[in-house]
């Protein structure tokens, strides 16, 4: 039943990522995106992560992907034209390098079991052993990772200001 | 075996995420759908990796996700700076038409 329900998430979530491929309007595209996260979500649990699952609605699709929806609504995007592509060589190369690369990837994974000698036992489905964990071993990454937020939060902003003297378009 | 879940599935499952990731960057045309094929990419790392703490029984899986989602939280912000940056200056983001470091 566990395994029903993780395999039917997991396509789920494949089929709309490869929505968000195929398709050309860009908008549409990263909605797709949204729902595929949902799915992805829904596989965490199943494997017995709910704080990734929501941290993975909350911070992933309710957060970066509506930072990408901004973004096109702000550059007001076109839709890819299906128009004559300038170098078709570069799509026959890079269409053949990833069916080699498929081929070898779905080689490597199938039958690959986990590892022996980890220290075995079930992952519980409760949040607080994770949080300790977190805010005791892993403290400084954590630390880390806020000075690195700042950083990002500086240079966004750095980089998206308007230069002096420049008209608004 | 993750409570009735084989480890192969969610190595499988990864691995079509990933393939479908790397379609989109080599294949699109717009910035902005290479960017969001990269975050899809991203993602099927994130289910390789749960499925394997999960396998092992150990959380170490989870809080590398969790620091790869905040980095990724990071990195798009970035990003998508660029692109509003960069489309100020060409009113394009298709990448063939980006094809000169400095004019």
């Amino acid at each position: 039943m566990a395994r029903l329900m993780f395999d039917a998430a997991a396509i789920f979530t494949v089929l709309f990522a490869a929505v968000m491929v195929v398709h050309r309007h860009p908008v549409k595209s990263v909605l797709a995106l949204v729902v595929s996260f949902f799915g992805l979500a829904v596989c965490y649990v199943m494997l017995s992560a709910p704080f990734i699952a929501a941290i993975q609605v909350i911070v992933y699709a309710g957060a970066i992907l509506v930072l990408f929806l901004f973004v096109l609504l702000l550059l007001n995007v076109p839709e890819e034209t299906r128009g004559r592509d300038p170098r078709p060589i570069q799509r026959i190369l890079s269409g053949g390098a990833l069916l080699v690369f498929a081929v070898y990837l779905l080689g490597l994974l199938r039958g690959h079991g986990a590892p022996a000698g980890g220290p075995g036992g079930t992952v519980s489905f409760d949040v607080a052993p994770l949080a300790r964990l977190l805010f005791s071993r892993y403290l400084l990454p954590f630390e880390a990772l806020s000075v690195l937020l700042l950083a990002a939060l500086v240079g966004a902003f750095v980089l998206a200001q308007q230069e002096k003297g420049e008209t608004r378009r | 075996m993750i409570g009735g879940i084989p480890l192969g599935d969610a190595l499988l499952a990864s691995g079509a995420l990933f393939l479908v990731g790397l379609a989109g960057a080599l294949l699109r045309r717009s910035a902005i759908s290479i960017f969001l094929s990269i975050e899809v990419m991203m993602n099927a790392a994130n289910l390789a990796l749960i499925g394997y703490g999960s396998a092992l029984g150990t959380r170490e899986g989870q809080i590398v996700v969790f620091f790869v989602i905040a980095i990724a939280a990071a990195e798009a912000s970035v990003g998508l700076a660029i692109f509003v940056a960069l489309f100020r200056h060409k009113e394009t983001i298709d990448v063939n038409k980006i094809n000169l470091l400095k004019w």
